[in-house]
Formats: structure tokens, sequence, C-alpha cells
């Protein structure tokens, strides 16, 4: 059974996948170029590239992960995919799963060039470069499982109001918290950037860069949150998300 | 056992309006057979399957698959069954193949056997030489064939289809029949809806006619017609004036010059056609259809005791 869960994760991923990046590889310059636009408006406003390099790398992942579960689950639905699948031997995480996973998938390349700017600049050392790499993934997972709550909630609204609700929701969560700009300009509201999973994980990957000094226990909190995040919006999911329908 | 059984099942969807989509439909569908529900838009066909098909929960009553309960054990009927759900879309950039091979994947086969059932059902829609175009490159019916080759490369036991050749021209129709009587007659069940009465009489082992969300009649196709007490009927295209007596009977249909009587032997019909030929008039009689005794059932205010 559970050999088979993650068998269909894989195969649900590939599905999803695999034909955007053969015969849509311009869905992979798209995922780099939004999240790359800000950057060149802080090159010519000489404003901390470091910041914005990271601030793309964590924009890329949350942007894929809301619309991924978002409109992705969306679209299946409009398509009647997802009856088919419901009816199937696939079990809902395994769909859930391989939905948020493809996306991830398209975004390797966009997240490669950011990471390789960022170890060419000194921006990341290979130590930091993997706690960003492990950062990324669980603030992946906390947008997924923000999205998959919000898809499941609205499941009875319309496609394009979902499709526009997950690009307003990851341009606010991308630009309104300190994502581009370091949080220190927040000043005594920089702990504003702990409560947003995009803010919180740009801060934790330039707390491991160096560029951000806090005490262990900060580091801890900041751990704490992004993970509880996810683990609460993913269990409200799995809770309330109807695939049968009542 | 049964390959899908209903007892007594009700769906009422409460929203704003209350709508009773079904109201107490059992049925009884053989292993093996392919057993059509045919019914007007809005009469509980696609509700039925859902539930059947585990998308939907009923409000009342019950249903099996294979004798395992829709309600209660979703994941044992899941294993058994393939779907193609009404106007379902496609995804512009999967190809045929993908289709065909990555849900015969998803339905538990190892990657060797998905390929040879993909391939198989590529080639029973006549879809084989298209199965690395993309989708978003194919006429609609082409669309609609991936779909039902994404049902039939499965292992399924129990495919259920809502209005599969809905779409389809007369030869892909005809294409996709073919597929359907193929995998009936190697033991699977195939729970069809369809509007096209062709159709249901041309692979139909057992119908059932649902109207307003309750059985209406069901059994094979003889037994469908026999329920009308009109065995045949006579088209004739002119003016019937010239024959004086038709205008004066009951029951007769007129569609611009083209005029439809039912008549309950093949001497009458005949000897009407015979009038109508020596008055210089376009005639014809034949057997009646499954479409003239559904449309006697279900035509306007239906009633299902309606007698004929």
């Amino acid at each position: 059974m559970k050999t088979k869960i993650f068998r269909d994760i894989l195969i649900i991923a590939t599905l999803k996948s695999i034909p955007d990046l053969k015969r849509n590889p311009s869905t992979i310059v798209l995922i780099s170029v939004i999240s790359g636009i800000p950057l060149f408006f802080m090159i010519i406003f000489s404003a901390q590239i470091g910041t914005g390099i990271i601030g793309a790398m964590v924009s890329t992942v949350g942007f894929i992960g809301l619309n991924s579960a978002i409109q992705d689950m969306t679209w299946d639905r409009y398509l009647k995919i997802r009856e088919i699948v419901v009816a199937m031997p696939v079990h809902p995480i395994s769909y859930a799963m391989g939905v948020a996973l493809a996306p991830l998938i398209v975004s390797i390349p966009g997240l490669l060039l950011f990471m390789a700017i960022a170890l060419w600049l000194g921006i990341l050392t290979l130590q930091s470069l993997i706690w960003s790499i492990a950062i990324l993934i669980v603030c992946w997972a906390t947008l997924s499982s923000l999205g998959f709550f919000i898809s499941t909630n609205l499941r009875r609204a319309n496609v394009y109001t979902l499709s526009n609700l997950s690009n307003i929701l990851g341009l606010l969560l991308s630009f309104l918290p300190p994502v581009y700009y370091p949080e220190e300009i927040l000043g005594n509201f920089s702990w504003i950037s702990i409560i947003f999973p995009t803010s919180n994980s740009a801060s934790l990957i330039r707390i491991y860069s160096g560029s951000l000094i806090a005490t262990t226990q900060i580091i801890i909190v900041r751990w704490v949150v992004l993970i509880i995040t996810m683990i609460i919006f993913a269990i409200i999911t799995i809770k309330e998300s109807k695939w049968r329908e009542p | 056992m049964e390959a899908v059984e209903s007892k007594d099942l009700v769906k009422i969807y409460s929203g704003k309006e209350k709508v009773e989509a079904l109201r107490g439909i059992s049925l009884s569908i053989r292993k093996g057979e392919l057993f059509t529900l045919l019914g007007p838009n809005g009469a509980g066909k696609t509700t039925f399957q859902r539930i059947v098909s585990t998308q939907l929960l009923p409000t009342s009553g019950e249903a099996y698959v294979l004798g395992d309960n829709v309600i209660t054990q979703p994941e044992e009927v899941r294993k058994h069954m393939a779907v193609v759900p009404q106007d379902i879309r496609t995804y512009d950039n999967f190809t045929p193949w993908e289709y065909a091979y990555y849900f015969a994947e998803l339905h538990g086969l190892s990657k060797s056997k998905a390929k040879e059932n993909a391939e198989e059902a590529l080639k029973a829609v006549d879809l084989w030489n298209l199965k690395n175009r993309i989708c978003g490159s194919l006429s609609g019916g082409e669309r609609r064939r991936a779909i039902i080759a994404s049902a039939l490369s499965s292992d399924a036991d129990i495919f259920i289809l809502d209005e599969p050749t809905s779409g389809l021209d007369a030869v892909a129709r005809r294409h996709t029949w073919r597929a359907l009587t193929r995998i009936v007659n190697e033991g699977k069940t195939i729970l069809l809806t369809t509007h096209i009465m062709e159709e249901a009489e041309m692979v139909s082992d057992r119908l059932a006619i649902i109207n307003k969300g309750r059985v209406v009649t069901e059994g094979t196709l003889e037994d469908i017609k026999n329920l009308s007490d009109d065995k045949f009927r006579v088209i004739i295209e002119g003016d019937i004036d010239k024959l004086g007596f038709l205008g004066k009977r009951d029951g007769l249909i007129q569609y611009g010059s083209k005029n439809i009587m039912y008549l309950k032997n093949e001497d009458e019909a005949l000897e009407i056609v015979k009038k109508a030929l020596g008055k210089g008039l376009k005639a014809e009689a034949a057997p009646i259809t499954l479409e003239d005794v559904f449309v006697k059932l279900v035509g306007g205010e239906t009633d299902e005791n309606q007698n004929f």
C-alpha cells in the first residue's frame, strides 16, 4: 500500500511536469522571470542584491506551492480529471503530493540558476546552501498546504476566481512581507517576518548565510513556526478535504 | 454476485433549492453485460453513476460493486472500476499515449503491462497513429477517444462511461462501439449512459430508462420495445390529405412534410404504404425503434405508469 502511494506520487508528478518541461519550456522561464524581476530593480537602485537573490528563491517555491495547490487542483476539477482520479485506486495524499511536486520539478532549473548566482556572488556557502534547500522545501510544503486548504474550502468557487486568488496571494506573500528586502527595515516590527512563511524562510536563509544575526532561540522559534504552520494547514486540509462529494 | 447493485438509492441535493435527483433507484447489473441507462437531461443518470463510482455519497439507500459497499468500502470499489465522466476535457499538453499509459499505471499495472494495455486501448479507439500528438492539436472527437483509451487501458472489471461517444462522428462512434463490445466479450461489465438511441440499440445487453429520478422500465431491448402496443411505424412524405383517412387518425405526428404514424401490425402498415405510393407519395414502413418507445415513455409530462 505504502509503495503504491509513493509510486502514484511519482506518476502524478511526472504526468503533470514532464509534458510541460518537454513541450512548454517557456513555463520554466516564466517562473524564473516572475521571481527574478525584483532583482533587476534592486541592481538599478543598488539595493542589497544578496537579500534579493534569497527573496527570488523563496518566492519561486512560494508561488509554485500556492499555484499548484490552488490552480492545478482547480483545473483538474474543471477538466474533470479529478473525477477520474477520485474513482481510481489512488490515495488522496498521492494525488495532492503529486500535484504539488510537479511544479517544483518544473521550477528546479530556475532555482538552480538563483542558487548558482548566490554561490558565485558569495551570498551562500555550500553549507548554508544545504540549509537553504531544507528551508525552501519546508516553505514549499507550507505554501502548498495553505493552497490545498484554500482550494478545499473554496471548492465551489469559480475556476478563474481561484486562479486570480492564487496569483494575488502569491504576490502579497512575496512582496509585502520582508522577502526581497531585509526585515531590519521594519525596525521594531521586524517580528512580522516570522508570521509569514515566505519572509520567515527568507530570514532563516539570511541567518544561515550570515547576513542576519539571530540567537539560537530565535532560530528554533522560526523553524517551529514554519513547521507548525505547515502541519496545521495540512491537518485541516486532510480533515476537511472532501474528495467524495457529500 | 451482481456487478453493480443499487437498493432504493436516493439523492437529494440541498442547496438554495432542494433537488431530488434520485428517488429510490433499484437496479441490478450483471457481470459481463453492457447495461445502458437512458433518460432525458436531468433524469438522474449521472448522479447514479457518480454514486456507484464512489464520487458522490447518496442521501439514503445502498449500492454495491462486485459485493463491495460503495459507501463504506470505496477503496475496494475503486480497484474494480474505470470511469469516463461526462463532458471531460483534456490537458492540451498531454498526448493520447500519456493518458493511456500513465492512467494504466495509476490503476496499479506494472510498466510493461501498462505499455501493453495502452497500445491495445489506443488501437481499439483508432488513435494509435496519433499517439504522440499533443491533445491540443487533436480534434474534439480524437481527444474524447484519448480519454476513453485511458479507461480501456486499465485492467478494470467494470467501466462506468457517461456519454462517452458524445461529440464523436459516426465512424469514430462505431470504432468505440467495437471497442466496448470487445471488452464486454472479455467478460468485463459496462455501465453506459447515452443520448444516442442507435448506440443503445446497437451495444446494450440490457437497458433501463430513468426519468425524474425513478426507473421507468428496465430489461432487454425486446422487453422494452414490447411495452409498446404499436409495433410498426409508417413515414409518409408529402400531402397526406391525398389519403383522406390518415388525417383523422389519432397519434399522427407531423414534422414539416413528413408524417409518422404508429401501427399495431405489419399488414396494416404495409397497406398504408401501398396506398401512399399509389397516390404518388413517398412512404416506408419499419419496426418501431427504441427512440419511439423512449419518447412515448418519457416525452411530455411523463408518468412511469403511463399506458401505451
